[in-house]
């Protein structure tokens, strides 16, 4: 387990891969996983929100279900490992502020409407004057200029624009978005890959650039081959959940929730004849009708009557099975079947806790350390690692502003001014 | 003007399919030069995938395949013969990243685990993107983006209550989770090599990324207690928040009403209907607590509208609203995306001119552009050979009759 602590760093700490780089995270709920990854990656990364604290600090699930601005489990989440300031952006002394950490940043990450950041004297261009070198990376629902550019948006407006919403669901309701902010999700992923191609470009060139990610464009490229089919075939792909995509490829119920079987791989057909043997070796009656020639054909697998035959023979039997069992059955033969887990599956995830996913990170009002998700991917000389938990609000406003040169009555000052 | 991105890397890229395929891409559009090795002894499987152009199949005439894999060369070789070691050894020689989604083992039967690769070129940035990474009980299992999603409770997590758990309906994991995590990882490394010198090994799990997209839901277990369960299109605390139906074939507008303010806006927008009266809609926690039966009036009264002109109306008075897109939306309705040039058309020397997405970003001074579309299967077999591994075309032609290059 990660040890979180605000302990001393040890000298036997292993590099990371963005140590040196100075990110100011001026975003919201679209960017503050874009931070994150910077921040989990080595780079000293510091959020910087209105006095009152940065929306994602009211969003719940909060810490015992009480609300309250350092409570948020969301905003514990997409801020580790970065240091915290107050700034009020709106005010001159705030916008000054500003200009003196951009002076000594690589990056800086903000989330406002187009034009918010240019009336505040702190537009790209003004930042570049500052620090030549600064990348800006611009996180906005739909882009810095067109049509939509000043267009109001939350997570289902962009899953909705973006495709992806039409996608998902039952034939017979409304469409149904993925759970969990992924449009946000998609769009702060997507930065954080945009922004770290432009810092690694401009290290070498020392100049910076302005970098304008789209998060309708980044659900666009989660469509799949939808977009394809429309091109090259005509056919309007549709949400089809409750059916099978090909017969023995979908959901199946068991005995204690649901099972995703791909029994026919994707445009590969090694794994029908491993699914046939192992239906077989279960003994399921009908199974041997699968061996048959019209299986190996895509128009057969796509037929009302090839579905509905798998599904009946299928089912009587995996309700009588475990989600466990048919999981672990099926990948011993080399068969792409998975459970569908519930969060509290994961928990117990004998393959997570080998690879020691979930970490332990302290909350200040918590006398123990929280479990959360950990690295996304292990990297063998500078590993993802939690520096520090998400920053109570304001906790490094002395230290961060000292660096700029703001002594203590100054920021008394500041403070009761409200720009800090 | 400005060279691209990534101009100088160079992928030796045995991914294949979904996820390995897209990371890669994205690599390939912002100017690195993949490789992408690949035989007709064992097809990359998306090859014969639909949608195919004119909808006839072909191992160059995938939709599916051919955007996963624009501005990449390929190059035929058939790993299991013995001389094909020698060849990709002198390509990985002379590059800077090897990436592959196999499940572990493969690349070490091929001789090119990464204690292999390291040994011949210890700077090396070696990428692994296996489904369970590359130790532990599991690390033999195997599956696709739809598979993933359903393991990390995503799709558990997404559908209406009581009914079978619906996802996305799409293989998730691999379009955005897993390619953009590998880029950044591919990334960081790469930063990591130029200041160290230190090429290092990337071991990612395609389950863990989109766990790791779950934080705060996970954390409502773990510190709460509370195992959440699907539910719709529903906010946490938000209504009305949902998809309702709109004039035409299944054509639905997404309304999020976040504020008093845009509740006003919205019934002002849709004429004020007489049941808006009631005090209980005058307050976000009333309209929360009936928020089932809001939604069911507030699509009483949507169904009339065109989705995009009621878009257009609820946007000019700044409440969040979008039509509920589909592919043929998306390509030719959507003026935003037209403004942005997302949409590509690249001429493919087999499937003619073909749609192509290009990256979700746009820079202010590096230009990013697909390179080339999709390659045929061997397309620049004797172009690497020839620039990379200095055979002439007699040269070639002997590994093509011996069947190395195949």
């Amino acid at each position: 387990m990660a040890n979180a602590a605000s302990a001393p760093i040890d000298i036997d700490t292993p590099p990371a891969a963005l140590e040196g780089l100075r990110v100011l995270d001026l975003s919201g709920a679209m960017g503050n996983y874009c931070g994150k990854m910077f921040a989990d990656m080595g780079a000293d990364v510091i959020l910087v929100e209105p006095p009152r604290g940065t929306r994602l600090r009211f969003e719940p699930p909060f810490l015992g279900d009480v609300a309250g601005s350092e409570r948020s489990l969301a905003y514990a989440y997409h801020n580790t490992s970065k240091r915290g300031v107050t700034l009020n952006l709106d005010t001159t002394d705030g916008q000054h502020l500003l200009r003196k950490l951009v002076a000594t940043a690589d990056l800086v990450i903000e989330t406002e409407k187009p034009g918010v950041m240019q009336a505040r004297g702190l537009g790209y261009k003004a930042l570049s004057d500052i620090r030549p070198g600064v990348v800006v990376v611009s996180i906005t629902p739909f882009g810095q200029s067109g049509p939509y550019a000043q267009y109001e948006s939350e997570d289902l407006i962009g899953l909705a624009l973006g495709g992806l919403l039409y996608l998902g669901g039952y034939p017979d309701a409304a469409p149904t978005r993925v759970y969990g902010n992924q449009a946000y999700l998609c769009a702060s992923i997507y930065g954080a890959v945009g922004a770290l191609l432009a810092v690694l470009e401009a290290e070498s060139s020392g100049t910076g650039q302005h970098v304008d990610v789209s998060m309708q464009e980044c659900v666009v490229l989660a469509l799949e081959n939808a977009v394809q089919f429309y091109d090259l075939e005509g056919t309007v792909r549709k949400r089809y959940t409750g059916e099978q995509r090909f017969a023995g490829t979908g959901s199946f119920e068991c005995k204690d929730g649901y099972v995703y079987l791909m029994a026919g791989g994707i445009g590969a057909n090694m794994f029908w004849a491993r699914s046939v043997d192992w239906l077989s070796d279960e003994k399921i009656p009908g199974v041997e009708r699968l061996r048959g020639e019209e299986w190996t054909k895509v128009d057969f697998l796509k037929s009302n009557e090839a579905k509905q035959y798998f599904r009946e023979m299928f089912v009587p039997w995996s309700k009588t099975k475990t989600k466990a069992y048919l999981y672990h059955e099926g990948q011993r033969r080399h068969i792409p079947i998975a459970a569908i887990n519930a969060p509290v599956d994961l928990l117990d995830n004998k393959q997570l806790q080998h690879r020691k996913h979930f970490v332990e990170v302290m909350h200040h009002l918590r006398d123990k350390p929280m479990v959360m998700p950990g690295a996304p991917y292990k990297l063998s000389e500078t590993p993802w690692c939690i520096q520090r938990p998400a920053p109570r609000l304001g906790e490094h406003n002395a230290e961060i502003y000292a660096e700029c040169g703001v002594n203590s009555a100054d920021l008394q000052r500041l403070a009761s001014a409200g720009v800090v | 003007m400005e060279k691209a991105l990534l101009a100088g890397v160079r992928v030796i890229d045995f991914s294949w399919i979904g996820a390995g395929s897209y990371a890669t891409k994205i690599l390939a559009d912002l100017g690195a030069d993949v490789i992408k090795i690949e035989s007709s002894t064992r097809l990359d499987s998306l090859r014969m995938a639909a949608p195919y152009k004119d909808g006839k199949p072909g191992v160059n005439r995938s939709g599916y395949f051919a955007d996963r894999n624009t501005s990449k060369r390929s190059v035929t070789i058939n790993m299991k013969h013995p001389r094909a070691f020698g060849l990709i050894k002198q390509l990985i020689m002379q590059s800077d990243i090897v990436a592959n989604n196999f499940t572990p083992g493969v690349m070490d039967k091929f001789g090119l685990g990464y204690p292999a690769v390291r040994a011949m070129k210890p700077e090396i940035i070696y990428l692994a993107m296996s489904m369970q990474g590359a130790e532990g009980p599991e690390r033999g299992y195997l599956g696709y983006g739809a598979n993933i999603i359903a393991l990390t409770a995503l799709q558990h997590l997404t559908g209406l209550p009581g009914r079978e758990p619906a996802g996305t309906g799409t293989n998730y994991p691999d379009h955005v989770p897993n390619p953009c995590h590998a880029a950044f990882a591919v990334l960081a490394a790469l930063r990591h090599r130029r200041r160290k010198g230190k090429g290092q090994y990337i071991d990612l799990a395609q389950v863990e990324p989109t766990v790791a997209l779950l934080g705060p839901t996970m954390l409502d277990l773990t510190v709460n207690g509370r195992n959440h369960e699907c539910n719709g299109n529903e906010h946490p605390w938000a209504a009305p928040h949902g998809v309702y139906p709109c004039a035409g074939d299944d054509r639905w507008i997404a309304i999020t009403a976040m504020s008093d303010a845009h509740w006003t806006a919205l019934m002002a927008t849709l004429g004020t209907p007489a049941w808006s009266a009631e005090p209980r809609w005058e307050t976000i926690a009333g309209r929360y607590r009936d928020r089932v039966e809001l939604d069911l009036l507030l699509g009483g009264v949507t169904g009339k509208w065109q989705a995009e002109i009621l878009m257009n109306e609820l946007q000019a008075r700044h409440v969040p609203a979008g039509v509920v897109s589909t592919a043929e939306d998306v390509i030719k309705h959507d003026p935003q995306l037209a403004h942005r040039g997302h949409w590509v058309r690249l001429q493919h020397a087999e499937m003619g001119e073909a749609i192509y997405n290009a990256p979700p970003f746009r820079f202010s001074r590096t230009r990013v552009g697909l390179k080339s579309p999709a390659p045929l299967l061997g397309e620049h077999t004797r172009e690497v050979c020839a620039e990379l591994l200095g055979l002439n075309d007699q040269d070639v032609d002997e590994l093509i009759a011996q069947e190395v290059l195949k």
